[in-house]
């Protein structure tokens, strides 16, 4: 660890602490712009999350935490600021690009002030709170009603000019989907601008894993984004893990690879369908939907959930695969990458739904990197990261892994084969861990879990959409103090204005699809 | 007799518009590996929807209440006013071409105005989706038509699907060009594919259905049904216009039973060659559906061109 971290030539003075793959030190305000500049900038690392967590009972301040990550290492790097007597810290926004949504969320959940930050809009929490009320604040009961607030009003950027007109869109939609406003400002049917205002499925779940007891806290991990359930459980489970120095059993750490991989399957699966559908091509749509289907009866019936929902616990996972259900899945398996390769074939061979996929919501290989574009988004324009071989967990490490699914060209064609490639890649990883799933205990059993006292710990997990992270801290008597759940969602959320720009308003919601993100993940 | 074939005229279009409107819904469904709706389904939503309270914007117009009707009755009038499964009813003054061609326009007219009226910014692109599109499609329409009425010598749609095969066969390719033109506007007339989606969830890609969407209740029954009868019209005059035969010239009731039973045929089959579109090609980009309107406008010139006038 060590030697690993003295090439990033951190200054002398700093005292670096370690724990598992994690190098924390506490960073003096002044000197904190000029160091996470030079590790994002210079070395490269990537900006995982920025949260900030109130410790004024205990040390009387709070706390800001810089979250890098190393990929090449497997090392996460956390330098952090301390808070005392003030509530301004240096905001990093006109620096990264990628920070301005980070500071926003402190500033509005904490009420601490990013000096310098160039949009001070709340975020997440809508105009009806109270401008001085901070939810994740200690000093804030969970339960207060606060009054409605009247006279704040959200600014949306303008657009000035002839023939400018403004749709607005949401937050209720015709289809079955997650409530978010779209505002649009267009020249006849081209996209000028395009704001999305999220928030309207703000939870509080970040207050709720500070209050409900440990059992609850898993199950809520499983819907900060219902889609996502086993990955999120996983990365809580994963973390909690580490802070009370849980070993989980190998056979475990398997089966966890093969109920991540049947949920990317899942996914991938509908979401390919999704974006055929929207298109109008509807034989790939009702083609996407059946084999979506066909997995999450899978997943039902190994684990009793079609979300692989209560799976995960601290110390493994709940269900097994037996050597019967070993073989079934298998050959189930097989016959659903043939069905799959047939439906890739027709759609390979259809002009019209390719005319519509190329060359439509392009981001550029720049503003990918500036907004910190993650997972299926991100590697459809080239950025090869990817959680499973940059910070192996479960059993990764010791499976066969193609490369990283990458594409270049970064529109919605780009982002559906990566998809097709990572359904590919999935199939043969868990067909793979089949054949070499250890014997042994498929948890271990602790009924009484303590962790350690004034620990944090970060967990990376690559949900399909792109990672999820993980930052989970306790107290001075070991009650988990905060987490701070970070969905893919919340980074590519930003992007998605830059895919929209210029194309015209018929092909937006294909767009939107092809990234299909998570507003329950992002609003938390 | 001749009161008979009137009535069944006027009534045959709604009474058979939304069968076709679920048949084309049943192929789409069986071609997606789905069990799909019954055919029926159209009649009972629209019997649905007429039990239902309405909900109208207090922005809404006279223009937002009156429109369902006068969609609907132009339907109703122009249905009565092709040839359907007899050629007998010459006289009607309501017969020609152009008459029909621009009462459909003020259907269209009518509805481009309702979708702006509510102020409803879905409402808004939608009206000016349809009014570029129909405007590309005007062309195509008319000349496609005059093709015909020129090979026929008259403008009387009747008496057009009265002049029989023979005539025709003389000019055959102006007959099949001109076909093909009207083929391209009936589908965006329609809000079919390439054009439209009519199953499309997606309000920001809607054309007709977003023009629609502030109706409730009986005026989106209305709107619905007008929607279905416009098919039926289009697909009546494509198969009694473009392949003439089959139809009763008189009055016996053995003509007329053929009559009917040939045109039904000739609709299944467009439903057919729709349902199978739909389900082979995705919908084209916006600023691409122009090209082919201009496309079928081209076609129908150079079918005039090659009309055989021997």
């Amino acid at each position: 660890m060590k030697e690993k971290i003295q090439k990033y030539n951190l200054p002398k003075n700093l005292e670096v602490s370690f724990d598992n793959n994690v190098a924390s030190f506490e960073v003096p305000v002044s000197q904190i712009k000029e160091l996470v500049n030079n590790l994002y900038k210079n070395f490269n690392l990537s900006l995982k999350l920025v949260t900030a967590t109130d410790e004024r009972e205990e040390d009387g301040c709070f706390r800001i935490w810089y979250i890098l990550g190393s990929p090449k290492d497997n090392i996460v790097i956390i330098p952090f600021i301390k808070l005392k007597d003030t509530i301004e810290f240096p905001s990093l926004s006109l620096d990264i690009h990628e920070i301005i949504d980070y500071e926003r969320k402190i500033q509005t959940f904490f009420g601490l002030k990013p000096i310098g930050h160039h949009n001070a809009r709340s975020i997440i929490l809508h105009e009806n709170w109270p401008k001085n009320l901070f939810p994740l604040r200690k000093d804030f009961n969970w339960q207060t009603k606060p009054p409605i607030a009247v006279n704040n009003t959200y600014h949306f950027q303008k657009v000035k000019g002839e023939g400018i007109y403004e749709i607005s869109v949401g937050p209720i939609h015709a289809g079955i989907i997650e409530p978010g406003h779209f505002r649009f400002s267009v020249a006849g049917e081209s996209i000028m601008l395009l704001e999305p205002r999220l928030g309207f499925t703000h939870k509080g779940s970040e207050k709720l894993f500070e209050v409900l007891p440990l059992a609850e806290k898993i199950h809520l991990s499983e819907k900060i984004s219902g889609d996502s359930s086993f990955s999120h459980s996983l990365a809580f489970c994963q973390a909690l893990e580490q802070l009370s120095d849980t070993n989980v059993p190998k056979r475990a750490l398997c089966l966890r690879v093969i109920y991540s991989e049947l949920e990317r399957l899942a996914n991938h699966f509908g979401d390919i369908g999704a974006i055929m559908l929207d298109t109008g091509f509807n034989f790939g749509g009702a083609q996407g939907s059946r084999l979506r289907e066909n997995i999450m009866q899978i997943n039902e019936r190994i684990t009793g959930s079609r979300f692989l929902r209560g799976v995960n616990i601290v110390g493994g996972v709940i269900t097994d695969i037996s050597e019967q259900e070993n073989n079934i899945l298998t050959d189930d398996l097989s016959n659903i990458a043939e069905d799959f390769s047939e439906i890739v074939d027709i759609v390979d061979n259809n002009a019209s739904l390719l005319n519509r996929l190329e060359g439509t919501g392009v981001i550029t290989f720049e503003t990918a990197k500036d907004c910190g574009v993650i997972g299926v988004a991100g590697k459809a324009i080239g950025i090869s990261s990817d959680a499973r071989v940059n910070y192996p967990y479960a059993m990764y490490n010791e499976l066969e892994f193609d490369e990283i699914a990458t594409e270049k060209s970064g529109d919605v064609y780009a982002r559906f084969r990566v998809r097709i490639k990572e359904v590919r890649s999935s199939i043969k990883i868990i067909q793979n861990a089949l054949s070499k799933l250890p014997t042994g205990n498929i948890n271990t059993h602790n009924s009484d879990i303590s962790f350690k006292k004034n620990a944090f710990a970060v967990s990376v997990v690559e949900g399909w959409r792109g990672d999820i992270v993980y930052f989970v801290k306790t107290d001075s008597c070991g009650n988990i103090s905060r987490v701070a759940p970070r969905d893919a969602s919340f980074t590519n959320w930003a992007v998605l204005k830059d895919a929209g720009y210029d194309n015209v308003v018929p092909d937006f919601p294909l767009i939107n699809k092809s990234f299909n993100l998570s507003y329950s993940g992002n609003d938390l | 007799m001749l009161i008979t074939i009137l009535i069944l005229q006027i009534i045959f279009v709604p009474l058979i518009s939304p069968l076709a409107i679920g048949f084309i819904k049943k192929i789409k469904a069986k071609l997606q590996n789905r069990r799909g709706a019954s055919i029926f389904q159209p009649y009972k939503d629209l019997w649905k929807l007429l039990h239902k309270d309405e909900v109208i914007s207090s922005d809404a117009s006279w223009i937002f209440k009156v429109s369902p009707y006068i969609i609907f009755s132009i339907t109703v009038i122009v249905g009565a006013s092709i040839p359907l499964f007899s050629s007998v009813l010459i006289n009607f003054y309501t017969t020609d071409i152009l008459v029909i061609v621009y009462l459909l326009s003020i259907g269209t007219f009518f509805l481009a105005l309702s979708g702006m009226d509510t102020g409803n910014s879905f409402g808004g692109f939608g009206s000016s989706r349809e009014m570029t599109i129909s405007a590309m499609a005007e062309g195509g329409l008319i000349f496609s038509l005059l093709t015909m009425a020129i090979i026929s010598g008259t403008t009387n749609l009747f008496e057009i699907s009265n002049i029989g095969l023979f005539a025709f066969s003389k000019s055959i390719l102006s007959v099949i060009l001109a076909f093909i033109a009207f083929f391209i506007v009936l589908l965006a007339e329609n809000g079919r594919f390439p054009y439209d989606n009519p199953d499309t969830h997606l309000e920001l890609t809607m054309i007709h259905e977003a023009m629609i969407l502030e109706y409730s209740g009986k005026k989106l029954a209305l709107m619905e049904w007008a929607g279905a009868n416009k098919f039926i019209i289009f697909t009546s005059l494509c198969a009694n216009i473009f392949f003439p035969f089959g139809i009763a010239q008189s009055v016996s009731l053995d003509a007329l039973s053929i009559g009917i039973i040939v045109l039904i045929i000739k609709i299944i089959i467009f439903c057919l060659i729709i349902g199978f579109l739909e389900s082979k090609m995705s919908k084209f980009r916006f600023f691409r559906l122009p090209d082919l309107l201009i496309v079928s406008f081209i076609i129908s010139i150079v079918a005039i061109g090659l009309i055989n006038q021997l």
